[in-house]
């Protein structure tokens, strides 16, 4: 019972998410099925009085046969559309909530990102067939049976009867089909979506599994995945074109029975009295026209898949975490005191805290160096002032304003990182990704001043050289050096720098070092390192794990 | 193997089910053709006799007919569930071969080029463009489903003459052609969709697994508007193609209606009852070609999606030598631009100033970059005629951007070599330094997210080392292994490895900066600036 009403509560709680987010908003292409419907009349008018009238007479009814026939094709294509653009704007507007989540999940989030492209790209494509198909058709199926029988009762207000009569069972087919297949189509997306992020986590660590010479059992690996959402796949579809069976039966049996009676009322063999008699024309009618009652009701039930694609792809993408909130930190050009009052940070699903009861002044303008053996926090903690970790105890005081739960140093600091991002393009876009408007001078200086003109020397193409997103051709002192070039290009007065000097030979080191001394003039800088040479220039050093 | 191969094998192996699913359509055009055409002619001659007195009524035969019409109606709804799932039984069976065959490709693929494909671009080859093709199966039975509708439209509008037939036949005719020239208009557009989607999954990728940058740099919206752009010009690709194939809806529905009242007005003077057969027949005729012509609007992008395979299934490049296996006791030669050699057991370090080198040419050894011929030798044997394979196997690499898979500490160890014991497993672990940590974590089956998201920097780095110890390989081959460790753990991490090396006399191959790591090497390979990297590179 509890189940029950939890179930439908969550049934509701989806069909107002997809309301929102889907904009079902289908009148004018349920409109157009309606249009459609009206034809539909037309030509079975057409058919019918050409048939009746006989030979010379004929041709008015065939001329609105073949109109209605037209006229019909020029609604279903003004239908379809009407539904694919809506779904276009519908599936636009969707993406960019997916894609703000993705960019701005919260630290530490479980989500790969093969999962979430999943979630950006095939569960949002998803929504296509429910705003392009189902919520027309829906709207259309409460209005175009009724608008069919009104006509059929013109004629024959018996086969009208009839009709009714039939629509309880048929309604009823269409939902026990309905609710087994949702299930399936559940389990049919974990399948995709497992299968997705399986593959894209493999290309990316295609070097490994490579040099491993892995390949052969990876892809025995892939071939289950595959299968098993084939399998998944046949299970829906099994269901589905079970259902549609169900009622395509279901519509047939309706007509016959309709034609039965149609059949004998003509013959004048009905075992029983009744108040008409039908005429050729008004039986044929009936009957070219029956199929059109349940015509709405299967193209519902055809987009029923849709339907359940979509909530299923509901369920899941409101299931992704809300984007953390864009910082409100209000951008100043001064160097920042930055205060921690007892710090702690600990990940979800950690049994320990990273950093615990961490207290830390640092001046405006001041250097300070964290240094501590590996895992013991210093990283954590420069995630922590940029909102890419939690902040689960203590506070963080930047001049007076905290840092909230959420908040982040962003709009004030430049950063360079331990895996820097490297985009596909020219180094020069790379190097522009801090500063859109930076000039050839600026770019020079940074250049100059990183070290990095040797590297571009080297290049016949110089900054121009393209490199792809996996960052080949760049070493991992190059995309270090990258990194920097990029924190110094923005005029932060607030510097995080995370071991900038790895992977520098000495001499390499000595030069940035003087680097990031001239660099963190006018600014408070905060570097996690492992290299005493580098932890010299700082005002102060804090050693964090054992001795902290 | 082309795709076009590789479909032929699949159609080949799924032969049974695409033979169901042609009989199944065929019987479903027939049964709708012979099932509509019965039902006008039983209603009109049922009217006729009607109107002709009780005599005629009570003589006409209604029983058959009408057991006609139910049998009819029933063969048509049970052969429509056969031929679906016949044929998508078909279509999904072969697809779950194609994409581990995929896989498999571009594992083949000479390392540079496949490398070079992004994440992202080949997801959406391996998912989307997989599906794309998958019409080919389904759509395979939709020829059969014509002919009969055609053959049994032939027959029953015959019976009004020869000239609702060949109205009818035009008709099909006409839609037929009409629809293939609209479908030949968008296959542009159909291409298009393949192809913005591949560009939207690329870029999606690329930006998200930048993160946490994008958001130090404050380029959040920058990214947002960028993949954005990507997701207007796939979802417009999308309208573009769907209001192309609306078009063919409408081509559809008029033949519908031209065809009826055609076959109707030419077989009146045959009389009323088989004016109704013929223009029902003719109607339902036209619409059995409704599966075909919806295939053809699919065209341009089966065509962009099978391209778009094929690129990554040449790219496979055939095994030259028969794999040889590994020579435990093989010596490395360089030729250039030290004439140094390593003999077995060896250990030397390969220094040298950032971005000299040194990582390209580790890459080069295990063949994940081409190396020209005359510059390394692997037991007498020179690199640039070594298999991939065959090289890999000399040597168990550490990445220096510590490279893990999405899984569980476990997955990532055995990588390294299928059957390690877990015996093996903690042992490798140990001499990492990693034991406590991952006993902190909860185990080898605990997981550790994508590329290690768990670990903090100096973790990966030493799960990656611990991998390497796992791999059964005469050379280790350390790629800054100590780099972010501070200098406790790395003491450990080196006398740990010093210890290793004389337990199984492997030989070491490490690049470092650091002087507690560089202690452990005898020899010194030295990569002067410019002229070593110029010449070493291809």
């Amino acid at each position: 019972m509890a189940m029950a009403i939890q179930d439908k509560m969550a049934a509701r709680a989806r069909a107002r998410w997809l309301a929102a987010k889907a904009g079902s908003d289908a009148r004018e292409t349920s409109a157009l099925l309606l249009f459609d419907t009206i034809a539909a009349v037309g030509f079975a008018a057409g058919i019918a009085g050409a048939i009746a009238a006989g030979s010379m007479q004929a041709w008015p009814y065939m001329v609105l046969a073949a109109g209605s026939g037209a006229a019909r094709g020029l609604f279903a294509r003004a239908a379809a559309r009407k539904g694919a653009a809506d779904a276009a704007r519908a599936k636009i507007r969707l993406r960019c909530d997916v894609v703000a989540a993705a960019l701005r999940r919260p630290a530490a989030a479980t989500l790969t990102t093969g999962a979430l492209m999943s979630a950006a790209i095939d569960e949002v494509e998803a929504l296509d067939g429910f705003v392009a198909r189902f919520a027309p058709a829906r709207k259309a199926a409460a209005i175009a049976p009724v608008l069919v029988l009104v006509a059929i009762a013109f004629a024959s207000p018996l086969s009208a009867a009839i009709l009714i009569a039939t629509l309880v069972p048929f309604i009823l087919a269409m939902a026990l089909a309905g609710g087994a297949a949702a299930d399936q189509s559940r389990r049919q997306f974990t399948a995709l979506a497992r299968l997705t992020g399986h593959f894209a986590d493999r290309v990316r660590a295609l070097p490994v599994v490579l040099a491993f010479r892995a390949e052969a059992r990876e892809t025995v690996v892939l071939a289950a995945a595959a299968n098993e959402l084939a399998e998944r796949t046949m299970r829906v579809l099994r269901v589905a074109f079970l259902s549609s069976g169900a009622l395509e039966f279901f519509a047939a049996l309706s007509v016959a029975l309709v034609a039965v009676y149609c059949g004998f009322n003509l013959l004048g063999l009905l075992p029983f009295p009744v108040p008409e008699q039908l005429t050729l024309w008004q039986a044929f009618f009936v009957l070219a026209l029956a199929p059109e009652f349940y015509g709405p009701l299967r193209r519902l039930a055809a987009a029923y898949h849709d339907k359940q694609a979509a909530e299923t792809a509901a369920d899941r993408l409101a299931a992704l975490p809300a984007p953390a909130a864009a910082p409100a930190m209000a951008p100043r050009t001064a160097p920042p005191r930055l205060r921690f009052a007892d710090v702690a940070i600990r990940y979800a699903g950690e049994d320990a805290d990273v950093i615990t009861g961490f207290s830390l002044d640092i001046a405006p303008g001041a250097t300070v160096a964290l240094l501590g053996p590996s895992g013991s926090g210093k990283t954590s903690l420069l995630h922590m002032l940029l909102g890419l970790a939690p902040l689960t105890g203590g506070q963080v005081l930047i001049d007076d304003d905290p840092l909230g739960a959420e908040g982040s140093v962003a709009p004030l600091a430049a950063w360079a990182g331990q895996h820097p991002l490297i985009i596909a393009g020219t180094i020069r876009d790379n190097l522009r990704l801090a500063r859109a408007n930076a000039n050839a001078q600026d770019l020079a200086q940074v250049i100059q001043s990183t070290g990095l003109g040797p590297m571009l020397a080297h290049r016949p193409q110089g900054l121009d050289t393209q490199v792809d997103s996996r960052g080949g051709r760049l070493s991992g002192g190059e995309r270090r050096r990258i990194a920097l070039a990029r924190a110094l290009l923005t005029s932060a007065p607030l510097l995080l720098l995370d071991e900038p000097t790895a992977h520098l030979d000495s001499a390499a080191e000595a030069a940035l070092i003087a680097t990031i001394h001239t660099a963190r003039r006018g600014r408070t800088t905060l570097i996690a390192t492992h290299s005493e040479r580098l932890a010299a220039i700082a005002d102060h050093v804090v050693r964090l794990g054992g001795c902290a | 193997m082309t795709l076009d191969q590789l479909i032929a094998r699949e159609r080949r192996a799924q032969r049974r089910r695409l033979r169901q699913a042609a009989l199944f359509a065929a019987l479903v055009a027939a049964a709708s053709v012979l099932l509509l055409g019965l039902s006008g002619w039983f209603i009109t001659a049922a009217a006729l006799a009607g109107a002709s007195g009780i005599a005629a009524a009570q003589a006409f035969n209604y029983m058959l007919p009408s057991a006609g019409i139910r049998l009819l109606a029933i063969v048509r709804t049970g052969a429509r569930y056969g031929e679906r799932l016949a044929s998508h039984a078909a279509a999904f069976g072969a697809l779950a071969h194609i994409r581990p065959a995929l896989f498999a490709a571009i594992a083949a693929a000479p390392a540079d080029r496949a490398l070079a494909l992004g994440t992202g671009e080949a997801t959406a080859r391996l998912i989307g463009d997989v599906d794309a093709i998958e019409t080919r199966f389904v759509r395979l039975s939709g020829p059969w489903g014509v002919a009969a509708a055609l053959a049994s439209g032939a027959v029953l509008t015959l019976l009004g003459g020869i000239g609702p037939a060949l109205v009818t036949m035009a008709c099909a005719a006409a839609v037929l052609i009409l629809c293939y020239g609209l479908a030949r208009r968008m296959e542009a557009a159909g291409a298009a969709v393949q192809r913005s989607e591949g560009a939207l999954r690329e870029q999606f990728s690329m930006l998200v697994d930048a993160a946490p940058e994008l958001r130090c740099f404050g380029l959040e919206p920058w990214a947002a508007e960028r993949i954005d752009a990507h997701s207007r010009t796939f979802a417009a690709a999308r309208l573009r193609h769907a209001k192309a194939a609306s078009g063919v809806e409408w081509v559809h529905a008029t033949g519908i209606g031209v065809a009826a009242s055609g076959a109707l007005a030419l077989a009146l003077p045959a009389g009323a009852a088989i004016a109704a057969l013929a223009a029902l027949a003719a109607a339902m005729t036209i619409d059995a070609l409704g599966p075909m012509v919806r295939a053809m609007t699919e065209r341009g992008r089966t065509a962009e999606a099978q391209a778009r395979l094929d690129a990554l299934l040449t790219l496979a490049q055939p095994v030259a030598d028969p794999p040889s296996g590994v020579n435990a006791g093989a010596s490395i030669d360089f030729s250039h631009p030290w004439g140094a050699r390593l003999d077995a057991g060896d250990r030397a370090a390969l220094v040298g100033p950032s971005g000299a080198g040194k990582t390209t040419l580790v890459e080069r050894l295990i063949g994940l970059r081409p190396c020209l011929p005359g510059v390394i030798a692997i037991g007498g044997t020179d690199v640039a005629r070594l298999s991939p394979d065959a090289l890999r196997g000399h040597f168990a690499w550490a990445p220096q951007d510590a490279l893990l898979i999405a899984g569980s500490v476990r997955d990532n160890l055995l990588l390294a070599r299928a059957d390690a014991s877990e015996a093996d497993l903690w042992a490798a672990l140990t001499d990492a330094a990693l034991t406590d940590r991952i006993h902190a974590l909860g185990g080898l089956d605990i997981w550790i997210g994508e590329n290690g998201a768990r670990l903090s920097g100096g973790e990966r780095r030493r799960l990656s080392l611990a991998r390497a110890y796992v791999a059964d390989a005469p050379w280790l081959l350390l790629d800054e292994p100590t780099e972010g460790l501070d200098a406790a753990t790395e003491a450990q991490v080196v006398s740990r490895l010093g210890a290793r090396l004389d337990r199984t006399g492997q030989g070491l191959l490490l690049v470092s900066h650091r002087p507690g790591a560089l202690a452990l090497c005898d020899k010194r390979l030295d990569i002067a600036a410019g002229s070593a990297g110029a010449a070493l590179a291809a």
